[in-house]
């Protein structure tokens, strides 16, 4: 794998490897040191603005709107400062709410993509056991929605740090101005930030439970709409609702569940600074008639409680995002940390004839169980072996281990002499061309797919859809090979999926080719045209081939046959030599009529007619 | 910080389904949830009582500072303060529950008709829109809307009714000074609403680069066999930098707008609250200054009254896009159960006893495509054995589609039973189809068999769930022994109780095709389609396949979409399919003596 080229924009990965998810919050900010102390600093003078404007207005009422209301001659300067304080305060406050918020969104979208950047590129590089251990739905999800969650408290996260400095400034001028003030004060914000956490408590788990009842609804409406076709033929739509109506009455409950809690929650939240300026009215009162507080003081503590309210909703957010952002950081941390990567030597290979590959006593185990044991099997150069054997018998693991795709756990794998793991990285693929069961194409032209990191002109690419039978296909097409397949190739039909994967292998002109039962959707005129060309390149000095199929029609090809059972290979030979083995025997003329094993077939004929 | 989902979500139905305008929605939704209907004006009386609660602090402090704070007065202003406050707080979380009750109550109903729905409109519809949309009009779309009722949904109405009690308190006080603070809002309203469209679009575009960078992803793992193979890595990894890239800088372009919108919400309050506290005051003083026209209570109120009023305008506007992305949610669950239903409610019932078959001068076409069948005629006798044999694309498929009402003949009349398909109440457990790749639920053998039991799966309601009861028990054994199933059950760890996986993916194809046969045989259905499976059937199954069919058949109307050669064979009759039409028809051993389609596509098969 090379590095990665340094283009527009890019910052440094964020390291959160510490672990929580506030450190990682601080990881995000040092990655990006520039918009981070903007966001900082701006958030802090948002803060000290709030507390100011409360001020102001207090300022304001005494020295302007009590003299002035009550006759007294205000002069012309009072008025000007009240101006200039509240629009000045003001302006200081909305720009730093835009710049906080430019600063703030840099950092959490900057470190969401280098992190996602990160667990991509690791993907790339875990060798195929890890793959294998972990469901594409589940990586996309670690890719998209953990590195998502990850950062999602940093938008909140230098909001909550300017309101944690507002509160502090706030509480200390409630102290100042009457102690009892600050103890209103303080029980408020101790209130509000005690119910705060209980209702995110509360909240907690009954969000898990809704999430459970989306999943339960989500998973019997897919099962059933996609088996639509018998709910309507055994006429199952009661049974259908019956079975979807407990899932819905659960969601249901849940979701009313949550709507309890937050019911009691929210108005309580809304309206308990309303309840903090009525008891401040009342503790503050006598203390205006006595003349130790003004009523400007009084105005400016108003103004203070009722803005109290944002302030500690924000921190709340900003709290109650730390799960999900923990749990998300956990997940795409486990990708950054797995250490299974592809492996390499640093021996290359020399000639560029076709390849000899030597498996001595190669075993393959996964989870404990030996799926391939003791495999002693030579691919001569130049010859084309077909691999035989029931479903599940190891036939995939025979092929994968001998084209280098994986490594053996037990024995060796030799390429013209080297043990394959040796071999230094990009040797693999140059030499050894692979067709598997599921033939997969990119979302790209047939020009990219057929080409992919080469460019080749077009005179090869035609020659090889033609070896492979496919030239029809693509010439049919309204774009030729500039046309573009769906996702996954989904444009085009299964067998000609399968003979563009085809045209694809034998475009990079392999030393091995490996076909994994890469000819099962097509028909059989097709098939023989396939395997025909592909004997008359062998037949011109081109690869070793190496297929295995269920399928009879490779056979004729075949230079030796290999039978597989529960994997070990049990038999090798030519195509007539093992026509003395019963399974062998069953297996390829299985779907041909005319050997047809007579008392099943009779069997049927009577009953049918 | 509000974050606006969608303003420009392609508003056009999946095809096939209802359409619903934005002006029809209103009566649609209460047309299918009428409980929604019910005690509006409570509601609204709920939420002007909670909306009024807020604004108790300002006419507190007003009612205090005017009586010069003497504990006397401030005592009466503060009880009824804390009145008021208890009041709104009650109402608040009446009108919270009272909403979630109904719209909950609204929704689940809407789920359960949807997936009602999807199983009763037309197949051809159901065919056409894909299962991830329809599941999605059951599920995420119907999420929106709670998500957007828990997440700012009741403090939308809340916020909605103080804005309306805060504007009426503010032209009480002052009318002259209301105007100015009404004028400034109008054209804060006005300059968001055009921010929060381009909020908008940016954050669309920003969505579209997240899910191609998903489908980006998504391609690189699926394909990672195919990278790793081919040394093409660093390829793919380009193409992943750029998703992301992309998908980080669409992101970063949403902020200006989004921040300079929360920004000019305060700017206005700046503003308003200068007009207000020096406007106030100049204008009490500009008639007779000896007896200003407002108190300073009244000054400070007005004040607060601009928080008050501004606060909610600004969560209004920003919410709008949520609100949409519900409305938009809501209104596609509404398509989904407004589609027609299919089902023929006066039609006729089938005769019992082995069906006939009598197709006249038939057409079919996909879509505006290009005819499929051109006039296609034959008749098949109650009780005969058919096999339909042809290439990729002769209309062997769609001829089986048309008999089970998944295509609808664009021209001509086909007959079951001697009754007009059309007309027909319902062909559930009469006609049925086995498809090439059949779908199995997730559960036991035994349960997916025992669907196939006429109606016992209604009053048990499981297919996922518990073992069927002991009768229905009894009678899928029954079953898998006369069908010949028992060893290929005894072959596997537990028998019938064997877990078949999501979508019976545990089982081959061949298992699955087993399974399928068995159901339907349990069904007991007078016409059997069967289509056979082409490739990937171990040769095992598929003598147990072939046997299982063999007893399935017997004394009932069959037709066999063919792909081997034994299958015409042993058929009573060969419908050859060639472009669209039936070029021959015949016993097997008359059409393969003469040269012809038949004969050319035996020479295929024998040489597989």
């Amino acid at each position: 794998m090379s590095t990665p080229p340094e283009s527009r924009g890019r910052s440094t990965l964020p390291d959160t490897r510490r672990g929580s998810a506030l450190l990682a919050q601080l990881a995000g900010a040092r990655a990006n040191p520039g918009p981070a102390a903007v966001a900082t600093v701006t958030g802090l003078i948002n803060g000290a603005t709030m507390v100011a404007g409360a001020s102001a207005i207090g300022w304001s009422t005494d020295h302007l709107v009590v003299p002035a209301l009550a006759g007294d001659a205000v002069p012309a300067s009072i008025w000007w400062t009240s101006a200039g304080l509240v629009l000045g305060i003001s302006a200081a406050r909305w720009s730093t709410i835009f710049v906080r918020g430019l600063s703030t969104g840099r950092v959490q979208y900057r470190a969401q993509a280098e992190t996602r950047r990160a667990v991509i590129r690791r993907y790339l590089s875990l060798d195929p056991a890890w793959h294998r251990r972990h469901s594409p739905g589940r990586l996309l999800a670690h890719a998209i929605s953990d590195v998502d969650a990850l950062w999602s408290p940093m938008q909140f996260a230098y909001f909550a740090v300017g309101m944690v400095f507002m509160l502090l400034l706030a509480l200390t001028e409630l102290f100042f101005r009457a102690p009892v003030l600050g103890l209103v004060g303080l029980v408020l914000v101790l209130l509000v930030l005690a119910l705060n956490i209980t209702y995110q408590r509360l909240l907690a788990p009954r969000a898990r439970d809704t999430q459970a009842a989306r999943g339960v609804v989500g998973g019997v409406a897919l099962e059933s709409i996609e088996g639509g076709p018998v709910v309507r033929s055994l006429g199952l739509t009661d049974a259908e609702d019956a079975r979807f109506a407990p899932g819905v009455q659960r969601l249901r409950a849940a979701d009313l569940r949550m709507a309890s809690i937050s019911s009691i929650f929210d108005p309580l939240l809304e309206l308990l600074p309303t309840a903090a300026v009525l008891v401040v009215l009342a503790v503050a009162a006598p203390r205006v008639q006595q003349g130790s507080l003004s009523v400007g003081d009084l105005v400016g503590v108003v103004y203070l409680l009722i803005t109290v309210a944002i302030p500690l909703n924000v921190i709340s957010r900003f709290l109650s995002m730390l799960p999900m952002s923990g749990a998300g950081r956990e997940r795409v941390q486990a990708v950054l940390d797995s250490d299974e990567v592809l492996r390499h030597g640093s021996r290359h290979l020399e000639q560029p004839s076709p390849l000899r590959v030597d498996l001595r006593s190669t075993g393959v185990t996964r989870r404990h169980r030996q799926i391939l044991r003791d495999a002693d099997l030579t691919l001569e150069p130049g010859t084309v072996t077909v691999v035989v054997g029931a479903v599940g018998s190891g036939k995939t693991t025979l092929l994968d281990v001998a084209g280098g795709q994986i490594h053996p756990t037990t024995g060796t794998v030799a390429f013209d002499g080297v043990d394959v793991r040796e071999l230094t990285a990009g040797v693999v693929p140059d030499a050894v061309a692979v067709v598997s069961q599921s033939p997969f194409l990119f979302a790209e032209s047939l020009r990219d797919n057929l080409a992919l990191d080469r460019s080749l002109p077009d005179a090869d690419l035609w020659e090889a859809l033609r070896a492979a039978a496919a030239d029809d296909i693509v010439r049919e097409l309204p774009d030729g090979l500039d046309t573009v397949v769906g996702e996954r190739g989904a444009t085009l039909s299964g067998g000609q999926r399968q003979r563009i994967c085809l045209a694809r292998a034998l475009v990079r002109k392999p030393r091995l080719l490996v076909l994994d039962d890469a000819t099962s959707a097509l028909d059989s005129r097709v098939e023989q045209q396939v395997l025909a060309s592909l004997a008359d390149l062998v037949a011109d000095g081109g690869p070793t081939v190496l297929i295995s199929t269920n399928r009879p029609g490779a056979v004729a090809i075949a230079d030796r046959v290999v039978l597989v059972r529960a994997g070990r290979i049990v038999a090798t030979g030519t195509p007539s030599s093992l026509l003395d083995v019963e399974e062998y025997r069953r297996i390829v003329t299985a779907y041909r009529p005319a050997d047809r094993d007579e008392e099943a077939a009779g069997d049927a004929r009577t009953h049918v007619s | 910080m509000r974050v606006p989902m969608s303003l420009d979500r392609p508003e056009a139905a999946a095809p096939g389904l209802s359409s619903i305008s934005g002006r029809s929605f209103l009566t649609t939704a209460l047309r299918f949830s009428p409980q929604l209907r019910q005690g509006l004006l409570v509601t609204g009386l709920l939420a002007l009582l909670a909306g009024g609660g807020r604004i108790v602090a300002p006419l507190t402090i007003q009612q205090a500072i005017d009586s010069g704070l003497a504990p006397h007065t401030v005592a009466p202003a503060v009880t009824v303060g804390a009145i008021a406050v208890l009041v709104a707080g009650a109402s608040s979380l009446l009108l919270n529950r009272r909403l979630q009750e109904k719209v909950e109550s609204a929704l689940a109903g809407l789920r359960r008709d949807g997936l009602r729905r999807v199983h009763d409109m037309a197949a051809s519809t159901a065919d056409r829109v894909p299962s991830a949309d329809l599941v999605s009009r059951l599920t995420s779309d119907v999420d929106q809307v709670t998500t957007f009722l828990q997440g700012g949904g009741i403090q939308f109405v809340t916020n909605a009714a103080q804005l309306l009690i805060a504007g009426v308190i503010m032209s009480v006080f002052s009318w002259q000074l209301a105007v100015p603070v009404l004028l400034l809002s109008a054209l804060l309203i006005s300059t968001m609403m055009l921010m929060q469209r381009v909020i908008a679009r940016r954050y669309a575009q920003a969505r579209r680069d997240l899910s191609r960078l998903q489908s980006v992803v998504a391609e690189s793992v699926a394909g990672a066999p195919v990278i790793r193979s081919t040394g093409t890595a660093a390829r793919t990894a380009r193409k992943l930098d750029d998703a992301v890239d992309q998908a980080r800088d669409s992101l970063l372009r949403t902020l200006v707008p989004l921040h300079g919108n929360t920004a000019l919400g305060e700017v206005t309050i700046g503003v308003m609250t200068v007009t207000v506290l020096l406007g106030g005051v100049w204008f009490s003083l500009a008639g007779d200054p000896a007896q200003p026209r407002l108190s300073s209570g009244e000054v400070v109120a007005m004040i607060f009254l601009v928080t008050f009023f501004v606060r909610p305008l600004q969560f209004l506007v920003q919410s709008l896009g949520e609100a949409q992305n519900a409305l938009t949610g809501w209104r596609r669950s509404l398509e989904l159960v407004a589609t027609p239903s299919e089902a023929v409610t006066d039609g006729s019932a089938l005769p019992p006893g082995p069906l006939g078959v009598r197709v006249t001068q038939v057409s079919a076409r996909y879509g505006s495509g290009p005819l499929v069948l051109h006039a296609l005629s034959v008749e098949i006798e109650p009780g005969e054995h058919v096999a339909v044999v042809g290439r990729t694309g002769s209309g062997k498929s769609t001829f089986a589609k048309l008999l089970t009402r998944r295509v609808v003949p664009s021209a001509g009349t086909i007959c079951v039973g001697g009754v007009a398909l059309d007309r027909i109440a319902s062909l559930a457990g009469r006609v049925v189809i086995v498809p090439q790749d059949p779908f199995l639920f997730d559960g036991t053998i035994a349960d997916n068999i025992n669907l196939g039991t006429p109606h016992t799966a209604v009053s048990q309601g499981n297919a996922a769930g518990a073992s069927p009861s002991g009768s229905s028990r009894d009678g899928v054994e029954r079953i898998v022994d006369e069908l010949g199933l028992s060893d290929w059950l005894a072959g596997l760890p537990d028998g019938l109780d064997t877990q078949v996986g999501l979508r019976g993916e545990r089982l081959s194809v061949g298992e699955r095709q087993l399974v399928a046969l068995a159901r339907t045989a349990l069904a007991d259905p007078d016409l059997v389609i069967f289509d056979e499976a082409t490739s990937g059937v171990d040769p095992a199954t598929d003598v147990a396949v072939q046997k299982a069919l063999a007893v399935l058949t017997r004394g009932r109307t069959t037709i066999a979409i063919a792909h081997r050669m034994i299958t015409a064979e042993t058929a009573d009759r060969v419908l050859v399919f060639d472009g669209g039409r039936i070029v021959q028809s015949g016993h097997h051993s008359a059409l393969a003596a003469r040269p012809g389609r038949y004969a050319a596509l035996i020479d295929a098969w024998r040489n597989q």
